[in-house]
């Protein structure tokens, strides 16, 4: 019998949705293209050849080691590309993703990347061909809402801030805009330099969506803790009181 | 329920920052982007430096370098309400720089040294065989105001600072022993019967018992000029001096090695502890300033001993001031980024909120302050509460979440409400931090996010160290510092330790958390900064209305 991994514990729509992103079984809503993803990225022209930091690992002649010999190198890393990264902002109001949930999505799901966890922002860093491979997943999938979450390599500002009246997430560079056709586009890259064309990126969830999909708890949506004068714990809260504890006992250690 | 005990009490700060009229529980807004001009302060900014423009011959301040052309003020820029008071002033009036007041709390630290009498009086009577009487002493002390602020007691041509740049130096006597006390000339003495209510009055007498100190306080612009490190060495040289002159002594005899030894050694409380090599600082700078100290140095427990909250608020303040702002947001590391962590725990009553609405909770449960067990499962309970409690502010009103728009700000407050909550209900500084490292997981729990990178790194292995006493690991809080391994790179924590270690003290109603010398020396009437009212404090700083020591207007050209 095949193990299935328990991620995640608790059975409110949050628990099972993190289940869901650590697990990597993510629906795809959109598919924006490549070429679009890159332009966003803004590090390399779409098109262009990546720059390499070394050689073609077949070319450099590796030493002889048996963990090279177990692990398969991840295209990137085979072709000497640079590292790169893409940085996530997602809003607390029902971002389908947030910051830890990407990071484990990153860790269990991405070969070779080095994610990095904030209160307003996640980077994932891994080669240029392998990050651009991860970036369209995300921007595809579930994870993302096109309103609530964006792109930002820098000036993220964001996550915790009121949306704008027409529902997006602020921006202080405004690296997104909602057309007059209800889709968003992205008229800035990830550090906000703007593009030579508006990239469509779809239309944004509705609330009522971007509730049933996210991954945060909150009082007005699935809560953690209950509420005041009537507290009702999520199993997530009684795992995390019983990791506490151990982690407390342990370093009493008064052997 | 807990239903009872929620105050709100950020919504009148809220109200005062985005107006009266201002929807507070809607969660979203139009953005005007209005730019910097919105705001009168970087008005003055802009201003001042076209001003500058000629004179430097070069380009400086324009807020239109930012982010390629997009200025601060794409959304509104906020003033901030200092917790517990009525000042309301702008962020930029709480960066140090600008914040005189802040400047004089921690030139008020590095300035102060404590220093023994008793060890040099027994060097005068059994070696010199010199009388000392009160009146001697008494003598000696009108000398001493003369010579620590930088003046000749003995010998001829000597050159002297100027009194009008020295004013704030003084050096006043304690001691536990009220017949001593009572002989003292006034203006020379602290006089703890008269500082504090009766019952600390009482307990710090018996832990000073018949012991005498002096809390020496040089020059501000001494300390400013070189650093904490020469408070020792300036204080000592004069003391020398003074007893030379006090007690008629042969200014080169060896028995002068004795007093020079016990006035920078033997005899000496240094306010913070020496640095590492590789953080490269004397003793009286910040990083050695151990959070028990801190909570000692802080006043409140004297003026308000009744309200324990409002005691380790203002510790939190001081704090997050010296040990976030000054220390890894200067000394440390530079720039601006760390104002805006730290004045989340001492603005807009939003720490006074969740704590109050934590120590009510707890005083319903456990029937008052420092009643509840010394248990683990005290800071579960009151910590899962107030974590709760706080997270649910944030949510219910938007506005407030936008204040502390960083998760660090976020991560800060909801574990210092937690930790202080747990402290001043056990009376417990352990019980108290472990409340804080069970507040971090939760609060990264619930919204998938805590603070910066340093948030995962102390935070979530955090409770590891709660109750380690191993040397390398642990340590009662109290004795803790901005230097314990986990928590040196670390901004929004250190200033929340210290509180939490005042709480557990304050919520006993003790005299003092650490040391009885620290407290009675910083209720010296001679500080210049309010120890006993810090956010007040810091809000006339900010206002403009606090001045400073340590000004060298006195000899140069007016403005």
């Amino acid at each position: 019998m095949a193990y299935t991994p328990q991620y995640y514990p608790g059975s409110t729509s949050v628990g099972i949705n993190r289940r869901k992103h650590m697990s990597g079984n993510l629906e795809k809503l959109r598919d924006i293209p490549e070429a679009d993803v890159v332009a966003v990225m803004g590090h390399r022209a779409p098109g262009a050849d990546y720059s390499s930091t070394h050689p073609p690992l077949k070319e450099m002649g590796e030493p002889d080691c048996p963990i090279r010999q177990i692990v398969a190198p991840t295209a990137g890393a085979a072709a000497g590309d640079r590292v790169r990264y893409s940085q996530w902002t997602d809003s607390m109001y029902f971002a389908p993703s947030i910051p830890y949930w990407r990071s484990y999505w990153g860790a269990i799901n991405c070969k070779g990347c080095d994610p990095g966890t904030l209160s307003g922002r996640q980077i994932i860093e891994a080669r240029e061909r392998d990050i651009e491979a991860y970036t369209k997943a995300q921007y595809d999938s579930e994870m993302t809402d096109v309103a609530l979450c964006s792109m930002r390599g820098c000036t993220v500002h964001g996550h915790s801030l009121r949306l704008e009246e027409n529902g997006m997430q602020f921006d202080m560079l405004a690296r997104t805009e909602m057309g007059s056709d209800g889709n968003v586009y992205a008229v800035k890259d990830q550090v906000g330099i703007p593009l030579d064309r508006k990239i469509n990126l779809g239309k944004p969830m509705s609330e009522a969506e971007a509730k049933k999909r996210t991954t945060i708890f909150r009082a007005d949506g699935i809560p953690m803790c209950g509420k005041v004068g009537a507290r009702k714990y999520d199993e997530a809260v009684d795992a995390l009181h019983h990791m506490w504890e151990l982690r407390s006992k342990w370093g009493f250690r008064p052997e | 329920m807990a239903v009872k005990h929620t105050k709100k009490l950020f919504v009148r700060a809220l109200n005062k920052k985005f107006g009266k009229d201002f929807d507070l529980a809607g969660q979203k807004t139009e953005y005007k982007r209005l730019g910097p001009e919105q705001n009168a302060r970087k008005r003055e900014f802009m201003e001042y430096a076209k001003k500058l423009e000629g004179k430097r011959g070069m380009t400086g301040y324009n807020p239109y370098v930012h982010a390629g052309g997009i200025p601060l003020g794409q959304r509104q820029l906020v003033p901030y309400k200092l917790s517990g008071t009525e000042y309301v002033v702008e962020g930029d009036d709480l960066h140090f720089v600008n914040n005189p007041a802040m400047q004089q709390m921690w030139d008020d630290v590095r300035r102060t040294i404590v220093v023994g009498l008793d060890m040099a009086h027994e060097v005068l009577q059994k070696r010199l065989g010199k009388e000392v009487t009160p009146e001697t002493i008494n003598n000696y002390l009108e000398i001493l105001n003369h010579a620590m602020p930088g003046a000749a007691v003995v010998q001829e041509h000597m050159v002297e600072t100027h009194p009008g740049l020295v004013d704030d130096c003084n050096v006043r006597v304690f001691t536990g022993d009220d017949a001593l006390a009572d002989e003292i000339d006034d203006q020379y003495l602290i006089n703890i019967n008269k500082m504090f209510p009766e019952d600390q009055a009482e307990a710090l007498k018996a832990a000073i018992g018949k012991t005498s100190w002096q809390a020496i306080h040089v020059p501000t612009i001494v300390v400013r000029s070189c650093d904490g490190g020469t408070t020792s060495r300036w204080s000592a040289m004069q003391l020398c001096m003074t007893f030379i002159d006090a007690y008629n002594m042969c200014a080169g005899e060896a028995a002068v090695a004795d007093l020079a030894y016990a006035a920078k050694h033997a005899a000496v409380l240094q306010m913070s502890e020496m640095l590492p090599a590789r953080r490269a600082r004397g003793p009286n700078n910040p990083g050695g300033l151990s959070f028990g100290f801190l909570a000692d140095m802080v006043q409140t427990s004297r003026v308000a001993a009744a309200d324990p909250v409002k005691v380790s608020l203002n510790v939190v303040a001081a704090g997050a001031a010296l040990y976030d702002q000054i220390w890894l947001g200067s000394y440390m590391s530079g720039g601006v980024g760390f104002t805006q962590y730290a004045t989340a725990a001492y603005t807009n009553d939003v720490l006074d909120d969740f704590c109050y609405y934590g120590v009510d909770f707890a005083n319903d449960k456990f029937g008052g302050f420092a009643k509840a067990p010394k248990l683990l499962d005290t800071a579960k309970e009151l910590a899962t509460e107030v974590n709760a409690y706080g997270m649910e502010q944030y949510e219910a009103f938007p506005t407030l979440l936008e204040d502390h728009f960083g998760g660090s700000q976020r991560a800060s407050v909801l574990a210092a409400a937690s930790g202080i909550t747990s402290a001043i209900a056990s009376g417990h500084s352990q019980v108290g931090l472990a409340g804080w490292y069970l507040s971090m997981l939760l609060h990264k729990e619930g919204w998938g996010r805590l603070g910066f990178f340093g948030y995962d790194l102390q935070d979530q292995c955090g409770p590891t160290n709660v109750f380690s006493y191993q040397s390398d690991e642990g340590n009662p809080l109290e004795l803790r510092g901005a230097n314990y391994p986990n928590y040196a790179m670390n901004v929004g924590h250190q200033g929340e330790y210290a509180g939490i270690s005042s709480a557990a003290h304050s919520g006993r109603m003790d005299a003092f958390a650490v040391n009885p010398l620290i407290k009675v020396t910083f209720s010296n009437p001679g500080m210049v900064f309010d120890w006993a009212d810090v956010r007040a404090c810091f809000g006339k700083g900010g206002a403009r209305e606090f001045r400073a020591a340590g000004d060298r207007s006195l000899v140069m050209p007016a403005v």
